[in-house]
Formats: C-alpha cells, structure tokens, sequence
C-alpha cells in the first residue's frame, strides 16, 4: 500500500462528500446514479474481472434487487429489512446462476446469462399480480433510517453514498482475503487452480452469488433513488451498459468501475452541448476509448504512470479476454 | 491498487460534474424546455411530438412570440427511459421553467409529474396512460384523450355500428397497448360484449401468422387491434392473407395513413375511432397537416399534433392571464375552452377539465382505397 494511493483515496472521498454542496439537485440525482451503478458496477467487476466469468445478467439483478424493494416497502415492510433481503435474494438467484458456468464459458456463458435477463424481464412484464406489469411501480419512497429522512435529494446522496463506501470497503477487504485471490487464480488458469487444490466449483458460484448480490443492492438503492420503476429499465441496455462501465473502467482493477460508471452517467450528460449528435459522439468515443485502450482507461493510466515513474506494474493484472484453454 | 484512486480523482477532474451552462428565462425570451423521447423505443412518437411543437414554437416566435417574449424550448432527450427523464426534469427544474413540454412515454410522464407537482410547474404531457390524470395533480395536461375516454367511444361504436356480442383483441404489450387493452376490457364488460380472444402480442414483432391464427379461430363478430403504427401493418398483411372476415376494429393508430401505406392494400375496409388525425375533415388540420409535410417532409401522426396544440396551448392560457405566472397558469388552464376563433392554432375547439383532460370532437373513420374517409363526427363528451 503506496503513499500515493492513500492520499489519492483520501482526495476522492473529499470530493465525493463536499461535491453535492456545489451542485444542484439536478447534479446530485445524477452522482446519486453514480453511486448506485458504481455498486452494480463493482458486483460484476467481481464476476467478470476477478473471477473472469462474463456475464450479461447484471441488469436483471439489479431489477430483482428494486423489485424487492419496492415491493416489500410498499407493503409496510421496514426498508433496511427489504435491502438487507434484495441482497440476499439475488445472492441465491446469482447462485444458481453460477452452474451454466460450471459447464459453459466465455460467449457461451454470456449467452445462458443475456437469456437469463430476457427471462427476469419477462416475468417482471407478465406477472402482473405480483410486479404490477409494464406499468411499473409508481411513488417509491425514500426510506427514513432511525428518525433521518432520505427524502430529500442531498439526503439519498449521503445515504447512497454511504452504502456505497461499505460495500466497497467490504469487497476491497474481500479480495484481499483467501477468496479474491482464489477467484483471480480462477480467472488466470482454473485447470492449475483446481490441480493446487482449490475448490474452483464453489469459487465459481461463489463469484456469481456475491457479484450478483451488490446487483440486488445497487437495485435496493436504485428503486427510491427513482422512486419509480418498470421492467423496460431492466432490460439487456442495462446490463450492457454495466458491461461497459466495468470494461471501459478497466475491467479487474478495484477503482475500475468507479471510472466507468462515472463515463457511463456523466460523459452523456457532458455531451449534450452537441444537442441531437451526443449518442453518436458518446458511442464513438467509447469505441475510440475502447481501441486505444482494451484494458480500459485505468489501465491506459496504469500504464501512462508506468512510462513515466517507471514504477513495478501492480500484483493484480487486468483481465485478458483470451482466456486460456482448458 | 490504491494508486488508481489517483485516476479516478484525474478522470473525475477531466470530465467535470457539473451540468453545462443552461438557458433560463430572460426579459426577451420564455424558458419552456421539452423533455422527449428523441432516442430508444420511443423515438418516432417523441420525435412527431418534437415536429409538432417547433412548427408551432417557430410560427409563434415570427409573430412576436407570447407577450413579447419568445419560446425558448432547448430539447432534452430522455432515451425512453423513466430514470434518464427523472434526470432531465430535475435539470430543467433547477432553472425555473415557466412550462415543461412532454415525456410522451406515460412511464417517464409518472416519474416527472410527481417533481413537477412539488416545484408548481405545470407540465402538458404526450402520454395517454388514464393514470396520469387520476392522481389529482392539478399542474399536468394532456392535448389528447386519455384511454379512459378514448376507449368508450370505441366501445360504443363496436355495440351500436358494429352490433358486435363477441370481440376479440389484440394489442402490444407496452404502456401504451397494455392500458388500451384493460380499458377496452372494462368497456366491454360494462356493455355485455364478451371478449372470446385476448391476444397479447411484442412491441417490434414481425410475424403475426399465429396471433391470427388464434384470433380468427376465436370467430369473434368484431376484432380490435391496438398495435403500434409498424406492428399494425404487418397484422392487417397477416389477416388479409389468412382471409379473416370479421371486421377489423381500430383506435387512432390502425386508421393512420402510415399504417395505411405501409400494409399496402390491406387495411382497406378496416374501421374505428379516430382521436386526432390529419385527416380530420378539417380544414385547419389539413393547412397544418401540409405545413407540415413541407417542412419535415414526412405526414404527422398524432404525437405531431398533440406537440402543435401543447404549444398554442400554452400561448392561449398566458395571454388570457397577461403574465408569465406557473401556479396560476395551472389554476387558469382548468375548465377552460378555447375555440380556433379565440386562437386559430388550437384548431379544433377543446376543453380541459378539472384533471387535466382534454375534451374535443373526434371521428368515426374508414379505409376506402387506401385513405381514411371519415364517416362520422362524434361530438364532445361534455356535449
């Protein structure tokens, strides 16, 4: 742990804190957003850059996690209780989940989970008795926790800005445990991890179920952070654009999808001054992001960094698609 | 590890967070911004409603504008997505419109009218969801019918035309067909016609062959499509292949001349109720229907002349106040009428109620030859 990645950490965090007092309510729903994708964002870095397992199932946790939520408060359950089971929910779901890919891999898997998410999508439109159907739920509330409300769009930002820096903290410490480099090694070759002992079956649902558990509670933020949701917002665009964020970010590095949901809810935003072009723009950027730099922008800076300080490149390795053959 | 943070900060830095610099109102000009679906699923109706709106904003804006000062209308796009267009009202919230333009999506209209209420701007909306106006919010419009009112006439047409017992439906299964169908549903209950059929279809679907296959062995008296314009078109090919004999029964968008052209010949002798059309046998809608085909060079649907009116509309109501007020615009604009003599751009005479709704004639029409004839006008409700 390096000097400069402290201080680094530290500045951000005072950005993060002090930011919403220089922005309208308008830029703290949109750093708001940061924080609930930069969580969906880091369950499935965990997935596909440290375990190496793609998935394109991400949206519909996040969909089950808001769902959850939703549902459970509007029906007079607490909102701690109903986030605490969106997480636990998806956690079995992403569990199940997991076994396609003990037979599957790569573009195969991503196939099992893109069908995975037309199937939540599906039931979240038909079954309307429990879903409320296309119409969606309206009128979310933002929770109250011990007598301090939510309600107010500084407040959710504290709020989700807290859930945040738990759940981050949580995974940092994670994978710095037995476990993250259990799930690197499976990542990097799973035949040499099974042959040193590792348990490579459980490690791999275990990736899905955590990954696909910080889905359901970004989802579990999501639902009052909207106040409003519908099967439509977590169809496949979702979960493709969590795809981007983590590659664009740098997929297997731990700030990785920091930076990615951050292009991901600000670079549109930004792009609007060029009025009915900022898709296009925005698409071509990330394709040009994307050439220049596969490992993503922390990678391109990793790198950058490197050239320049001529530093030792760090333990972790951003993913390499090319994984090897079994 | 750690030292990514460090990029993080740089990258934050580089993008910068807040939002670009954005127009308010001035001495000179009137901030009324729209909030459309001009990407995603919803592009082509949020694009018309777009059309609608700047062909009325630039005829306006040559005559002076409203009270002297002219429309500013910036274009927010929403993607067709509720959490985006949450975003984009927030925005232009923070700049204290006078008026907010759109969504057309009712999903992203529920999402907005609950911040526009709690802010007092008042908000003419595209979505046609009967929910939107029985949540007694006083700040939102609508310059088309609801379901709740389109779907009656429908169904009075299907029992004393049509003199249909027995009717089969089928619809898209979005927003916009789900909330038809279970309207028409209720319609139908409430007048003793059973529903034999009820054949729920995908938004962007290209073959039809089974759907009708069920519908036509339901061998219903009447059938009621309610699709979007494409899916419409690709059902009406479908039926006339499989030689359906029932007659087909449409709402607004199965009369449209685009659904027409596009099934080629095979919406003739399709029939229903039409809510808003350029073909109205009207001759202000049909000065408006070519102004408009000249400078978008395509035919405006009903979203293009919901955008039109929103905006004389709003023109109407300030001038007959005489200032710029929200909150009293709002409490102005309730039960009042306004004829195209008072304001030519109207051009229809309309009502709006104590919720937001808007009465107005409408049309019973048919496809003869490949164009909508209209056979008969039905008058306003509150008639």
């Amino acid at each position: 742990m390096n000097r400069l990645g402290i201080i680094a950490v530290v500045a951000a965090a005072i950005v993060a804190v002090a930011l919403p007092f220089f922005l309208a309510p308008f830029g703290i729903y949109l750093i708001s957003m940061w924080t609930v994708l930069t969580i969906a964002a880091i369950g499935l870095n965990l997935t596909l850059g440290y375990a190496g397992q793609v998935s394109l199932a991400q949206g519909a946790f996040v969909g089950i996690g808001a769902y959850c939520v939703a549902l459970m408060t509007q029906a007079g359950w607490p909102y701690p209780f109903a986030f605490v089971c969106a997480g636990l929910l998806c956690f079995v779901i992403g569990w199940i989940l997991g076994y396609p890919a003990l037979r599957v891999q790569h573009h195969y898997l991503a196939f099992v989970t893109l069908a995975f998410t037309t199937l939540v999508f599906l039931v979240l439109r038909n079954e309307e008795w429990l879903t409320h159907g296309i119409y969606g739920i309206d009128g979310i509330a933002r929770p109250t926790l011990l007598g301090w409300s939510t309600g107010e769009a500084l407040d959710f930002y504290v709020f989700s800005l807290g859930a945040l820096t738990v759940l981050a903290a949580t995974t940092w410490w994670m994978l710095r445990s037995p476990w993250g480099r259990a799930f690197v090694a499976l990542r990097e070759n799973p035949i040499r991890a099974l042959s040193l002992g590792l348990d490579t079956r459980r490690y791999t649902l275990m990736a899905f179920a955590i990954g696909s558990s910080l889905g359901g509670l970004a989802g579990a933020l999501y639902a009052p952070l909207v106040q409003f949701i519908e099967p439509s917002s977590f169809a496949l665009g979702l979960s493709f654009n969590l795809l981007l964020m983590v590659i664009v970010g740098g997929s297997g590095y731990f700030f990785g999808p920091f930076v990615g949901a951050l292009i991901a809810v600000l670079l549109p935003e930004w792009l609007r001054v060029t009025q009915g072009y900022y898709l296009i723009v925005y698409a071509a950027a990330v394709m040009i992001m994307m050439a220049l730099c596969p490992s993503g922008l922390l990678g391109l800076a990793e790198r950058a960094a490197k050239a320049v300080l001529r530093r030792d490149p760090p333990p972790v390795a951003p993913l390499r698609i090319e994984v090897t053959e079994p | 590890m750690l030292r990514s943070g460090l990029y993080v900060s740089l990258v934050a830095a580089a993008l910068g967070v807040a939002s670009p610099a954005f127009a308010q109102s001035t001495p000179t000009s009137v901030y009324i911004p729209a909030i459309l679906e001009l990407s995603g699923p919803g592009a082509v109706s949020g694009t018309n409603f777009r059309d609608g709106m700047l062909l009325a904003i630039d005829e306006i804006n040559a005559k002076g504008g409203i009270l002297g000062r002219k429309i500013d209308t910036p274009l927010l796009d929403t993607q067709s997505d509720a959490s985006i267009s949450r975003a984009q009202v927030q925005k232009v919230l923070d700049n204290k419109p006078y008026v907010i333009l759109g969504p057309v999506f009712s999903g992203s209209v529920l999402v907005d009218m609950a911040l526009t209420q709690k802010a007092e701007i008042p908000e003419i909306v595209g979505g046609e969801a009967a929910a939107i106006t029985q949540k007694n919010n006083p700040y939102v419009f609508r310059t088309s019918f609801g379901q709740q009112f389109s779907m009656p006439k429908i169904a009075n047409y299907i029992r004393d035309g049509i003199k249909a017992k027995t009717v089969a439906v089928l619809w898209v299964n979005n927003d916009f067909g789900k909330g038809g169908r279970d309207n028409f549903i209720k319609e139908m209950a409430s007048r003793n016609i059973k529903v034999v059929a009820d054949v729920s279809t995908e938004s962007g679907q290209a073959d039809f062959s089974a759907d009708v296959v069920k519908i036509k062995a339901a061998n219903a008296d009447a059938i009621f499509v309610y699709t979007n314009e494409e899916e419409s078109a690709r059902f009406l090919r479908e039926a006339k292949k499989q030689g359906i004999k029932s007659p087909l029964i449409g709402e607004t968008t199965l009369l449209g001349q685009k659904v027409i052209d596009l099934a080629e010949g095979a919406a003739d002798g399709v029939r229903g109720h039409v809510g808003l059309t350029v073909d109205a046998p009207n001759p202000a809608v049909k000065e408006f229907a070519e102004r408009f085909k000249k400078r978008f060079n395509y035919v405006c649907d009903h979203n293009g002349i919901k955008g039109y009116l929103a905006v004389y509309f709003i023109k109407y109501v300030t001038e007959k106040m005489g200032k710029f007020d929200s909150k009293a615009f709002a409490q102005t604009a309730h039960g009042l009428t306004i004829t195209p003599k008072q304001e030519p751009g109207i051009l229809m005479e309309a009502t709006w109620d104590q919720n937001g709704d808007i009465d107005r004639e409408s049309f019973l029409g048919e496809v003869v030859n490949g164009k909508q004839k209209i056979v008969e006008t039905l008058p306003k409700l509150g008639k």
